[in-house]
């Protein structure tokens, strides 16, 4: 059901993503993350591609953390702004992050590599139906990633709509 | 999760570099290969340079991965080929690429077709596309500062459909909308082409012609061109 991935750069930690649909609490499940309760970004399903693109926000989050260089207050708020195309840290979260009355969502997990994670005590906290964390390019919300990442159809021709998003998230910085 | 020590002090990035195997050393960066996230990827790491002051080094090697990332983006959005960023770390100036598989370097590809005595003309359709992309770039204001053909990547096409080019190395890249910057990008073609592969002026005119024919703006830059060849790529005497 979950994906995870260890980070080559920061060898002693990986990312586990799980995907949800059905949810009910999503009110209750980002009041719990906005006071720590869970160790994870909640993300809007709808805005990512494919596990590529949460990973490439994650290990930027991560590298960012260990440099002293975020922009937002800890790991999982960085790894929500990291997806978004702006640097505008409230539209990130509004684009991103997820709302109280969204039915799916995407939780992503920075961990220590050799932890045993406890998945069972996050999945207990969320009122919905958990499925394969790969089936997310089922449930984005295509054209509204194009246009939030002003992806042209120029661009299509030398590439997928996933490099495009991931170009745009690694550049930010600089355009 | 909030106190995750460094094992030592080394950033993350030098030591997988340590682990990644280098496949290129320049003067100005070496590219290692390795995994990125799962994927094969490359990645290009600007070294500092001792013979710069500390300061100069710095400000000079910041901007030119940051122009790199820019020019790469920009090509890539006018539906250029360049390989994706997959991530830039600007503490240690490491640029994350995509690995382009399955390709080999416009300058092998020419290097092979003449030693297999194929004619000229073999490769028209080639400098036919070549000559299509670099006008494309150019109308995009990017100048790429170190064309040859070992920066032009040749992916072979599946199932017997065309392959397609795939432009590297921006490293050199700069914006600009001058006929002139542009004049010295071709000269600097030319130069490369030429002497990396000799007898092949009838293939270079081609590449010329088909560039000045795919760009309303080409034909100035190709006036300049002219000059250039006159006079050499430096246009103050100085330095």
């Amino acid at each position: 059901m979950h994906l995870t991935q260890d980070l080559e750069l920061f060898p002693e930690h990986s990312v586990t993503q799980l995907l949800f649909s059905d949810v009910r609490n999503c009110a209750e499940l980002r009041k719990m993350a906005v006071e720590g309760q869970i160790p994870g970004a909640l993300i809007n399903p709808s805005m990512v591609l494919d596990p590529f693109q949460t990973l490439a926000a994650a290990n930027k989050a991560v590298h960012l953390q260990k440099n002293g260089k975020m922009k937002t207050r800890s790991l999982y708020s960085e790894i929500i702004f990291s997806l978004s195309p702006t640097n505008n840290i409230s539209e990130a979260f509004k684009r991103f992050g997820i709302s109280d009355g969204d039915n799916a969502v995407l939780i992503v997990l920075v961990h220590n590599r050799e932890d045993v994670l406890d998945k069972d005590d996050i999945v207990s906290n969320v009122d919905g139906q958990q499925i394969p964390a790969d089936q997310m390019s089922t449930i984005c919300d295509i054209a509204k990633i194009k246009k939030l990442y002003k992806v042209t159809p120029q661009e299509e021709k030398c590439g997928s709509v996933l490099d495009a998003v991931i170009c745009r998230m690694a550049a930010k910085d600089v355009v | 999760m909030a106190h995750m020590e460094p094992v030592n002090n080394k950033p993350a990035v030098s030591q997988f570099l340590q682990q990644a195997v280098l496949i290129k050393q320049g003067a100005e960066a070496r590219v290692y290969r390795g995994r990125f996230l799962g994927k094969s990827a490359i990645i290009k790491e600007r070294f500092q340079k001792l013979y710069r002051h500390p300061a100069l080094d710095e400000k000079l090697t910041r901007r030119r991965t940051a122009q790199e990332v820019r020019s790469i983006l920009r090509c890539r959005k006018a539906g250029i080929d360049a390989p994706v960023i997959y991530f830039v770390d600007y503490t240690t100036n490491c640029i994350f690429l995509e690995e382009i598989i399955d390709s080999v370097t416009v300058r092998e590809h020419i290097a092979s077709a003449q030693a297999s005595g194929q004619s000229v003309e073999a490769l028209y359709g080639l400098a036919d596309t070549i000559g299509k992309i670099l006008a494309k770039m150019h109308d995009e204001d990017v100048v790429h500062g170190d064309l040859t053909t070992s920066n032009i990547l040749l992916v072979k096409g599946k199932e017997g459909r065309d392959g397609k080019l795939v432009l590297i190395d921006f490293g050199l890249s700069y914006i600009s909308a001058l006929p002139e910057d542009k004049g010295v990008d071709m000269y600097v073609l030319e130069k490369a082409f030429l002497s990396t592969h000799p007898n092949t002026e009838a293939l270079f005119e081609r590449l010329l012609k088909s560039y000045t024919a795919s760009s309303k703006k080409a034909p100035a830059v190709i006036k300049k061109l002219d000059e250039v060849r006159l006079r050499g790529r430096k246009r103050s005497m100085v330095g």
